[in-house]
């Protein structure tokens, strides 16, 4: 193992009782102020792609359009010189804004200017299909030589232009080549729709209610990920052969689910892509591993964790598990795990809670955001718990019994569903 | 596991010498090398483990078809995730003159205890020789900070004591070359460490030395039991000033902070050296905080031990071990015990009829 700069420390109770098989761990992976990695196979740097809905909807309120178009400059604006780059105009096809040959731009004060030059044209008019403006962005990264790759999307509608299997197998495509950052403008886009992009691209999804704030949010998302310096960087999780790795969860900053995109990279070992990472960050993971029981006194590694990229390994956990017939030992649970089970049962009681509102299931919306309201106090989530209270009237937090409102604004429902999996973190 | 003098290959013969193992020649019984070939006839042992020990899987190796599984650097099966043995979970050593055992205890998963002995012939007599070390959990890798640091003060010990030094002398070589073998397992920021203590049992002393809280104690019927090292621990500190009693003192938290011990971050070499003439008949213990935590007091330590140690310190060592392990086996545990007056090493001396 190189110094790379990347710390992986486990928290768990390794003690379980006798017969126990259920290892829980929080993986917590931090980045120092100085990381660096060997680039795996050629080609530094970065590369950006600003992708635009143009469909005509977007010209409803006209600010709608004139907003994107200062946000992309915005964007534009804050794309370090040297950095590749290009922006995208979408309806129910794609086409190239800048450059309009559809290559990738280097960015200098004077491909900045021509670029926000060419954007000042965008108009309105079409439809929406949203596998099209990442399908043409996956071929213009594809022709240029970087190693961290990075879109920004925004639309302000549904995806009506095409299937969703068509949205889908696009997806597919494009996972692992660039990352992406989705932002819904207004109201009338499908949370549900545009989070399936973000998630499987390894970005985060949010609604901006009123165009006016896209091009301060434009410029926030597009620094952070000029600060990105190591990509495609995965958790490989080995296992015992008996074992079964049950789930491998991002839970901080916000809940992702990885379990379903496990990659084998050995006989007993799977890779998890955690996408790139800047100097500075911290983010936390939750692996549960069901292990075959052993007697009382033995001890055994459940699981190891290594954070890779390419072939290098950047930091390393254990997670072990000793049977002891100490019942203080055994019965003690971890506080961050159990934390961590709340804010993931936090997620779905939301999510599952406005599904249930929407298909006019008024007794399930009431029980699950009841359930949400008194986990997001519990757990001192204060920004969820706000969200919530633009939904439901609190009549007990403790007991989370609640009150449906009759009247909820479009804007406070997507805010809370895109919200939704933003956690918050315990000291240890 | 045992390893000891017995073990060692040497064909015991009879009171008057042994045969060498690489060439065959007689060698006498006070000889350190053989003669002929210049092979070390009485070398140190240490709870290293057997020799050759492979570490393998407990449960995997029981499927005679499968391939052996891989045991990776943590210790662990890359088949089936086990935690293999070190080696050095129960260790037995039996010098006949000495003997001792280091164990794991119940609730560590490895032992960071080390222990290291020898005996040699010199012209005053037999000289029994002891290294106990426990390694500093808060430390890295403190089961290498221990073994490291026994092996190479024994060998140490034993190289001064054949070549006629002082046995205070020989302690400050010893220690000071355990410092040094530890040191360089790490820099100061990150220095594998453990605490140190050694014995050289003569004809009429027992000379001690050590830094940390690990102990040597006279254990005696017909005179005093008491102990002879004093330890560097807060809770020690804070009994000599007066301002606890020692068993206030054991009940606190900071009972197990030591104020000295080896390693790379140790700036200047601290160790203490006590001389101790035997007045008697009686035995030396010396052990790590894993047994005296449990019966810190010499005299009941005495009761423990005797009179079963006078003539077989081995099965008196494991009684200790079980003492702890029965009171709870929260530590590891290392119990070394050398019977005074020495009596010369003699595979005829067990059997003799009692």
């Amino acid at each position: 193992m190189t110094d790379s700069g990347f710390t992986v420390d486990v928290d768990q109770n390794q003690y379980l009782p006798e017969g126990g098989r259920d290892v829980n761990a929080v993986v917590t992976v931090t980045s120092g102020a100085d990381v660096s990695v060997a680039a795996p196979g050629g080609g530094a740097g970065s590369a950006e792609i600003i992708i635009i809905d143009c469909s005509g909807s977007m010209d409803y309120p006209p600010t709608k359009m004139s907003q994107a178009r200062a946000a992309t400059a915005a964007a534009i604006d804050v794309v370090r010189d040297g950095v590749g780059f290009a922006v995208v105009a979408g309806t129910s096809t794609a086409w190239p804004v800048f450059p309009p040959d559809g290559s990738m731009a280097v960015a200098s004060p004077a491909s900045r200017a021509a670029a926000k030059q060419a954007v000042t044209g965008l108009r309105a008019n079409g439809g929406t299909a949203i596998g099209q403006w990442l399908g043409l962005s996956r071929r213009i990264f594809a022709g240029y030589p970087a190693q961290l790759r990075h879109a920004i999307l925004l639309t302000d509608g549904k995806n009506q232009h095409e299937t969703p299997e068509q949205l889908a197998a696009e997806l597919s495509q494009c996972e692992g080549v660039f990352s992406c950052d989705c932002r819904g403008v207004g109201t009338d886009w499908e949370v549900k729709e545009l989070r399936t992009v973000s998630t499987t691209l390894l970005g985060t999804v949010d609604i901006v209610p009123d165009p006016a704030g896209l091009a301060a949010d434009f410029a926030s998302m597009m620094e952070n990920a000029m600060g990105k310096q190591v990509a495609d960087v995965s958790l490989r999780v080995w296992t015992p052969q008996t074992a079964t790795l049950k789930f491998v969860k991002q839970v901080a900053p916000a809940v992702d689910d990885l379990t379903g995109r496990r990659t084998q990279s050995g006989p007993q070992a799977g890779d998890f892509p955690t996408g790139a990472w800047g100097p500075g960050e911290s983010r936390d993971y939750h692996v549960g591993v069901e292990v075959s029981a052993a007697g009382v006194g033995q001890e055994m590694l459940a699981a190891r964790i290594s954070l890779v990229a390419g072939a290098e390994v950047l930091g390393q956990g254990l997670v072990r598990a000793i049977w002891t017939d100490d019942e203080a030992l055994s019965t003690k649970i971890n506080p961050r795990v159990a934390h961590y089970t709340g804010q993931a049962e936090l997620a779905e009681a939301i999510q599952e809670g406005l599904e249930a509102r929407k298909q006019g299931d008024e007794e399930t919306a009431t029980a699950r955001l009841g359930r949400a309201v008194a986990l997001a106090h519990q757990s001192g989530n204060e920004d969820t718990a706000k969200l919530l209270a633009k939904v439901v009237d609190v009549v007990d937090v403790e007991s989370g019994t609640v009150r449906l409102k009759k009247k909820v604004e479009d804007a406070d429902e997507m805010a809370l569903d895109t919200r939704s999996t933003k956690t918050v973190r315990v000291k240890k | 596991m045992t390893a000891g003098a017995l073990d060692d290959g040497l064909m015991h013969d009879g009171n008057t010498g042994v045969t060498c193992p690489a060439c065959g020649s007689q060698a006498g019984a006070a000889d350190s090398f053989c003669e002929s070939c210049g092979t070390e006839l009485a070398p140190p042992v240490s709870s290293a483990g057997p020799p050759g020990y492979s570490a393998q899987c407990p449960v995997c190796s029981l499927d005679e078809s499968a391939a052996p599984g891989v045991i990776s650097a943590e210790g662990y099966c890359e088949s089936c995730g086990r935690k293999v043995p070190s080696g050095r979970d129960h260790v037995e050593l039996n010098l006949e003159i000495l003997a001792g055992v280091s164990d794991r205890g119940l609730r560590h998963s490895r032992n960071e205890d080390a222990m290291a002995l020898a005996t040699t012939e010199t012209p005053d007599g037999p000289v029994a020789i002891a290294v106990v070390c426990d390694g500093v959990s808060s430390s890295p890798n403190p089961e290498d900070a221990s073994l490291t640091g026994a092996q190479a003060a024994v060998r140490m010990l034993l190289t001064s004591i054949r070549r006629g030094d002082d046995p205070d002398e020989a302690s400050m070589a010893g220690v000071r070359q355990a410092h040094e073998a530890m040191a360089i397992l790490g820099s100061p920021s990150r220095a594998p460490s453990a605490t140190y203590v050694s014995v050289i049992v003569g004809a009429d002393a027992v000379t001690v030395c050590w830094l940390g809280d690990s102990r040597a104690y006279w254990l005696a019927t017909e005179s005093e039991s008491q102990r002879l090292t004093r330890d560097d621990s807060l809770a020690e500190e804070l009994v000599a000033d007066g301002e606890m009693t020692e068993a206030q003192a054991m009940a606190s938290p900071q009972a197990h902070v030591i104020t000295r011990w080896l390693g790379a971050d140790v700036v200047t070499l601290q160790p203490h050296i006590a001389r101790f003439e035997p007045p008697g008949r009686g035995v030396i213990l010396v052990c790590s905080d894993g047994l005296w935590n449990y019966r810190p007091e010499a005299a009941s330590l005495a009761e423990l031990t005797l009179p079963e140690a006078f003539n077989d310190p081995t099965s008196a060592a494991d009684a200790l071990l079980k003492f702890a392990l029965d009171a709870g086996g929260m530590d590891n545990i290392t119990v070394v015990l050398v019977p005074f007056p020495l009596v010369r090493p003699a595979p005829l001396f067990k059997e003799a009829p009692s």
